[in-house]
């Protein structure tokens, strides 16, 4: 009967009735409330003004007021009284310095501006980790965070250098007196310069110890290269030479070792008959697996098996003895042994987690694959990670027994790292003299006696050693902006070492130059000395000629490990955008959508879409879009982490989760403070722990999720093609090759996009034409442009609450796709159609293949957004590049709307000088301080604007006029965007078109070239190159 | 260079000269030369170091004569060098006295130019009679003002119809008619005009496009600063120094070739010169010690106060553009080879420098129509010009409109 049915007016009133109800009744509320806000009616009646007096004033003082707004401001210029030779007031220098943090290490430029340190380049010129990534690009942010300490803290007061300086000295006697340890406790030391300090400093007490331990700890790792080769260092691996690389649980591209290897493995992933294969083994998806020709899912515990089941495969083919394996993985197994097999000596095996029976298994497969000095060198070993995790176990136990009268703590935050283990803190308080050094008040700070506030490393001298033979220096670039010390010239003073730090190290490099020039190893950044093992560095026993691996223990451990894989199990992750939260206070950092989940503002415990639907976990969108998710307690070894948000991830292996860490600061400072969960409360010193998963009932958390669609549901928004496809195939031939231009039916008969044209053509043969080129196979999805345009061009932070509804400012995205199940040929099969097909094709695959896509504006020559502007504020230019005139623009927004590849980002807020709630989350827009990190030559944006992608144009007009200059022609490469030189494979060409000799020329006659939606017709200035995977049938 | 040196050794030879030969008391009889060239002499070549009645650099000239004999003076003038060689005691000690700096030779220097700079010091340091229209002092001449005249033709036109009132009153009078006072003829006029709808709807067409037309003259001209002319904390002049003594704009405004920002020179780039240059002509050292006590300077013994808190000068800014608008100096300058006046203005002939451009956009794209481009004399532009040609005609002018100097993207980003 038609009057039973129920009709809801929207799904809010399905699923509360009662609200609606509720709001009907309240339509019309019976009286305005005037009196509320007018105050006492009776006073008012008897009060003198008038309506038309009200309305005087109100004239009077409108019109003084737009009169007195005509007088311009007096502007003051002041000059330098003594202007430094080397600074020229509107032209950026340059320095070559080197970051380290602990964790992240990387060779870099530092551009100034007027003495102000503005933007983090790589230093190409650099053999190691020449490459910035995101965090190292972000960095120089961090120099203007005004929750830096800015004076040394003495028992939680803030204090002078002399009273910290005392009050040290006077803690070092006492220990010594009372013949307690004087221990100095640090992440791995990569600084000669540091190292022989410490030593010296350490000399004058009779029980000195200095324990080295990293945030994620490769103790064991260590310890299994020290039973191998005698020495206890990673050798430096070699991804260039690299055929096959397979990969057990080893998120080489993101955070391993410490060692950049994505320059070298990008180098074999150009498609070509020799293109390198990659397989990987791995329990969550990270961004290496992201990248993998084939990945295959497995629990971090059974990576042991894993292992023991290619050494089996390739020990057989070899006539070697073979050791007793176990079903995990077999298949599989034998499919990477037989690649690794085929490569031979360009074979590569590699394992991620903190384990010695694994990594020795990795040593005997290397071993037997004789692929010493082709993809790894035990000559020249690498020493970003040198922590030990029994040293620091000890450690706690000596402070829990009294036996440690003082600790200094330098780059690294024990309180926080060791969260999970209660011990630690505990042990810390019963020193009596504990000195952290750290540029926050951080969580050890908070419970140390004294804080000795540390410089930002733009502040710094230093020096580095991070591998045998190759050297990095770190200078200064600004004078110190507080009253702070770095960490070596406080051990100087405590140590009674007169002299600067400078001179120290430069007396230290006499013998590491050995006759060269210093000044030239500063202006370079870095110094390589040929066939060189650095002495300072080198832990101690002689190497042993050759490995020894007792391969049947090691095995034995392994399966023993496999076999106990818990039901559920937690791995300990790091975000690209966080690391392990060294420099966690950074907008930039917490704004970065994640590369894989595509969430900032949070760390999430990704889980299987298998286990979330048995524990009755789910992830839904509110009508905005915005993404919510359920909460979980999580229990390891009777720790307990609650309300962790859950996102239901594609790839993660059933019965894994994972966990980041670096999030859930209370000492990080105001931004960072409160953001995410502490996941170092429930990690020990393994990667990877069994849990308890339980579901929080009705929970809900808000995530700032910024992508929507995760597959790209049938169209070829990033084009794929197989190896053998790309090598035996046509890629157009008119109706099924592999890169197909789209053809459009006109009167004329059938016209491919560029003959089919509504408008008048710009000439783009005079001049410059501005094109770039992405190659989708050398992207692997790093992040490192996302920053680099960040910190470029000015681009706001806007807050999560902003970014959880799609008003995210980057310029420059990364769309991440997963493959679904469900394709149109097998919906066919199916029998599926229309939206059941595309409902299916919605659903990523369980076991999916990923795609990273870079989208910024594509600077379109027949572009949409230009032909709606009321205003033409947004116009193009003879040059190939869409131009956006910011004064001009009203804020109709018809442009973003228009625009096919939503590259349009329009300011909702005045994201500048906006200290109003969430608004001064962005410090670099909103305080004095910050704002010294803005780049002078891009406009800051103010609300109502719209902006986007300029392609750089203050870097094309600068390179433009530095030629005219000098009076000659612009050669290729003198003109880089900012997205381009932080991208260290190479994916991003930019370049002139109309120079036949460019780069981005021949790209742009490639095979693989497309233009994104090339069915609309756009004609971008941007193309893309069609990825081509490594897959064989 | 040369200069500062060659004054550095004079002085100290000089103030020797000057102890061992006042007791020789040399007569001024001997020096006659012409005062006007040894004037001039003395300012191109011994100004720098050497004052009449102060020592700088080197001693005060003004009684030299007194001093030395004439002879000895030509010889230390033309080379002191040979003459400290030669192993004259005097030469010696006087070198010595003023801790070895080298006064350079002037073998370029006759004789009589010798004898006219001598004269010149003996003149020059005879106090100054207090005459006008003298050959160093300027007459100022006042400029032409009209508005006395214009006072008087006004007042005559008052006297006119005040006078032609009279008559009318007189011949009403005569008439028999009443009288009326001049305010109230006004009266009548105005009502009846007034009254008038035609009158009116004239006057209020007229008021309006006149209140219209001042409307958006003044609106227009919001924000723009055209002759804005402010006081500056020191009354440089660039008449003085760009004008009349022909320094380059460059020399000191050295960013405007390399860079975006045409900088104010720091204080240091000042005390190249005024190390030495420690008067003006016009308001003497008060100006000029404004920069010693930005740099921390003490003219009395030509060195640096050690330790000083150096303070900055405070200029006020006059060209400014907003910061939507990026302009590079080098660009212009550099690039394209436009003279800094086609912007600025008759800069040396500015005593006080104001803003003689409006430096509004549609200025900007003005010259932007106009302005043809260096195709021919610069390789940057080699291949576009070879293309422009074939677009605009071989003999075309190549403006910057046409290589895209109107796109919005090329100031505005």
């Amino acid at each position: 009967m038609a009057e039973n049915k129920k009709y809801w007016r929207g799904i809010s009133e399905l699923e509360n009735p009662e609200l609606t109800q509720t709001l009907s009744e309240q339509e019309f509320p019976s009286q305005i409330p005037a009196d509320e806000f007018l105050g006492n009616e009776d006073n008012l009646d008897r009060t003198h003004t008038s309506r038309r007096d009200f309305l005087k004033y109100m004239g009077f003082s409108t019109a003084a007021a737009t009169l007195a707004a005509c007088e311009s401001p007096v502007y003051e210029s002041l000059p330098y009284v003594v202007g430094p030779e080397e600074i020229i007031p509107g032209i950026a220098n340059y320095y070559a310095s080197s970051y380290y943090d602990g964790h992240d290490y990387a060779s870099i430029l530092i551009k100034t501006r007027e003495g102000r340190p503005i933007k983090i380049e790589n230093n190409k010129e650099a053999a190691l980790n020449g490459g910035a990534n995101t965090r190292v690009h972000a960095s120089v942010l961090n120099l203007y965070d005004s929750t830096r300490l800015q004076k040394p803290v003495v028992k939680g007061q803030e204090s002078t250098w002399s009273a910290l300086d005392q009050g040290v000295a006077e803690g070092l006697k006492a220990a010594e007196a009372a013949g307690k340890q004087v221990v100095v406790l640090t992440s791995s030391v990569l600084s000669p310069s540091q190292k022989a300090l410490i030593k010296k400093f350490g000399a004058a007490y009779s029980n000195f110890r200095h324990v080295s331990f990293d945030p994620i700890s490769y103790s064991q790792k260590l310890d299994a290269w020290q039973e191998a080769t005698g020495k206890r260092a990673l050798p430096l691996y070699n991804f260039a030479n690299a055929n096959a690389i397979v990969s057990v649980g080893a998120d080489f591209l993101g955070d391993w070792i410490g060692q950049s290897v994505s320059s070298d493995y990008a180098q074999n992933r150009k498609p070509g008959k020799d293109m390198s294969r990659h397989l990987q083994f791995e329990a969550g998806m990270s961004l290496t697996g992201s990248n993998a020709d084939k990945r295959y899912k497995v629990k971090a515990s059974q990576y042991g098996a894993v292992l023991v089941n290619i050494y089996n495969e390739i020990a057989s083919a070899k006539g070697m003895t073979t050791m007793s394996g176990s079903d995990i993985m077999k298949a599989e197994a034998k499919a990477a042994a037989k690649e690794l097999l085929a490569a031979g000596k360009n074979g590569l095996i590699v394992c991620g987690g903190n384990s010695k029976a694994n990594e020795h298994l990795c040593i005997a497969i290397n071993a037997m694959l004789s692929n010493t000095e082709t993809t790894l060198s035990y000559d020249n070993r690498s020493y970003f990670r040198q922590g030990d995790e029994k040293a620091m176990q000890a450690l706690i136990a000596d402070m829990k027994a009294g036996k440690v009268g003082a600790v200094i703590s330098h780059n690294l935050n024990p309180a926080y790292i060791l969260s999970g283990n209660a011990d630690f803190a505990e042990a810390y308080k019963k020193v009596a003299c504990s000195v952290a050094v750290t540029q926050k008040y951080d969580e050890t700070a908070q419970i140390s006696t004294y804080v000795a506030a540390e410089h930002h490393y733009c502040e710094s001298w230093g020096d580095f050693a991070p591998a045998d033979g190759h050297y990095s220096l770190q200078q200064p670039t600004i004078k110190p902006l507080f009253s702070t010390r770095q960490f070596e010239v406080s051990l100087m003073a405590w140590a009674g070492i007169s002299g600067t730090y400078h001179d120290f190290i430069k007396g230290n490099w006499t013998s590491i130059l050995g006759g060269n020039d210093w000044s030239q190893a500063l202006h370079d950044g870095v110094f390589v000395k040929s066939s060189a093992v650095a002495d300072e560095m080198a832990a101690d026993a002689e190497m042993e000629a050759g490995v020894s691996v007792d391969v049947a223990s090691a095995a034995a451990t392994a399966l023993a490990m496999a076999k106990k894989a818990p039901a559920m199990e937690i791995n300990f992750t790091q975000m690209t955008g966080m690391g392990v939260g060294t420099i966690a206070n950074n907008p930039w950092l917490l704004e970065f959508p994640d590369p894989i989940s595509r969430v900032s503002w949070d760390n999430y415990l990704s889980v299987a879409a298998a286990d979330a639907a048995e524990m009755g976990l789910k992830n839904w969108n509110e009508s905005n879009g915005a993404l919510n998710g359920s909460t979980v307690n999580i229990t390891v070894n009777g720790k307990v982490l609650e309300n962790v948000p859950v996102f239901i991830q594609p790839g993660q292996t059933i019965g894994t989760a994972s966990l980041a860490v670096g999030y859930g600061r209370y000492g990080a400072g105001e931004v960072a403070d409160k953001v995410g969960v502490n996941a170092f409360a429930l990690m020990g010193m393994d990667h990877q722990a069994a849990a308890e998963i339980s579901a929080v009932a009705d929970s809900k958390h808000e995530f700032a999720c910024i992508q929507l669609a995760h597959t790209m549901m049938g169209r070829d928004i990033v084009k794929e093609v197989n190896l053998d496809t790309y090598l035996n195939e046509d890629a157009q031939n008119g109706h099924d090759g592999w890169n197909e231009p789209p053809i459009f039916e006109t009167y004329k008969g059938p016209l491919v996009g560029d003959d089919v044209n509504l408008w008048d053509d710009f000439d783009h043969e005079t001049g410059h034409m501005w094109n770039m080129s992405i190659d989708l196979n050398l992207c692997n999805g790093c992040g490192a442009c996302v920053i680099a345009c960040h910190a470029e061009n000015n681009v706001p932070v806007v807050g999560k609450d902003e970014m959880r509804k799609h008003r995210d400012m980057h310029w420059l995205r990364i769309d991440r796709y997963y493959s679904s199940d469900t394709t149109e040929d097998t919906a066919e099969a199916e029998g599926l159609s229309g939206i059941d097909m595309y409902a299916n094709m919605e659903v990523p695959s369980e076991s999916p293949e990923v795609f990273f896509q870079p989208v910024m504006c594509q600077h379109c020559n027949h572009a949409p957004c230009e032909t709606v502007c009321p205003v033409a504020a947004t116009s193009h230019s003879a040059e190939g590049t869409n131009h956006m005139t910011y004064n001009r623009c009203i804020g109709t927004r018809y442009c973003a709307n228009n625009c096919p590849y939503k590259v349009r980002r329009f300011n909702w807020f005045q994201y500048h000088d906006n200290t109003v709630g969430m608004f001064k989350e962005n410090y670099a827009m909103n305080d004095d301080l910050g704002r010294m990190v803005l780049n002078p030559d891009v406009t800051v944006r103010s609300r109502g604007v719209m902006e986007k992608c300029s392609m750089c144009i203050q870097r094309t007009q600068l390179g433009k006029l530095e030629a005219k200059k000098r009076g000659e022609k612009l050669k290729d490469g003198q003109v880089q965007t900012a997205c381009q030189s932080a991208c260290d494979t190479g994916a991003i060409v930019f370049g002139d078109v109309n120079d036949k000799d460019s780069k981005v020329f021949a790209l742009k006659q490639d095979k693989r070239m497309y233009h994104l939606l090339g069915s609309v017709g756009t004609q971008p200035s941007v193309f893309y190159q069609v990825k081509v995977r490594n897959t064989k049938a | 260079m040369i200069k500062r040196t060659t004054l550095r050794l004079l002085s100290p030879a000089l103030l020797v000269l000057m102890m061992v030969l006042s007791s020789l008391g040399l007569s001024a009889q001997e020096i006659q030369g012409d005062a006007a060239n040894g004037k001039s002499l003395f300012n191109s070549q011994c100004a720098a170091c050497h004052k009449l009645d102060k020592k700088v650099v080197g001693p005060a000239l003004g009684d030299v004569t007194q001093r030395r004999d004439l002879e000895w003076l030509t010889a230390w003038i033309k080379n002191n060098q040979e003459l400290r060689e030669s192993g004259d005691a005097d030469a010696i000690a006087i070198f010595e006295e003023y801790n070895g700096s080298v006064m350079p030779a002037f073998p370029g220097l006759s004789d009589q130019d010798v004898m006219d700079i001598l004269t010149y010091t003996i003149e020059g340091s005879k106090p100054k009679e207090p005459t006008n229209g003298g050959d160093g002092t300027t007459v100022v001449v006042a400029e032409e003002d009209n508005s006395t005249l214009l006072y008087i033709l006004g007042a005559l036109l008052l006297f006119m119809v005040v006078l032609l009132a009279r008559v009318k009153n007189t011949l009403k009078s005569v008439q028999g008619e009443a009288t009326t006072s001049m305010l109230e003829d006004a009266n009548v006029f105005t009502r009846t005009a007034l009254n008038n709808p035609k009158v009116v709807t004239v006057l209020t067409i007229v008021v309006a496009i006149v209140f219209f037309q001042q409307l958006y003259v003044n609106l227009m001209a919001v924000n723009v600063e055209e002759g804005y002319q402010p006081h500056q904390p020191i009354k440089f002049s660039h008449k003085l120094h760009a004008g009349d003594n022909q320094i380059d704009c460059n020399y000191c405004h050295s960013g405007a070739r390399k860079s975006k920002h045409s900088n104010i020179p720091s204080a240091n780039v000042c005390m190249n010169c005024h190390m030495y240059i420690q008067e003006g002509p016009k308001y003497g050292t008060e100006e000029i010690s404004k920069i010693y006590a930005a740099v921390g300077f003490n003219p009395e013994t030509g060195s640096y106060i050690e330790d000083y808190e150096q303070k900055p000068i405070k200029w006020v800014r006059i060209h400014k553009l907003p910061d939507l608008a990026y302009f590079n100096h080098a660009q212009h300058v550099s690039a394209g080879q436009v003279e800094c006046q086609a912007c600025h203005g008759p800069i040396e002939e500015m005593e006080e420098v104001y803003q003689y451009s409006p430096l509004t956009m549609g200025w900007c794209i003005n010259c932007h129509r106009e302005t043809k481009v260096q195709v021919e004399t610069n390789d940057y532009y080699e291949e576009m010009h070879a293309k422009l040609k074939e677009k605009y005609g071989a003999d075309a002018d190549i403006t910057v409109e046409m290589i895209g100097g109107l796109e919005c993207g090329k100031c505005h980003y």
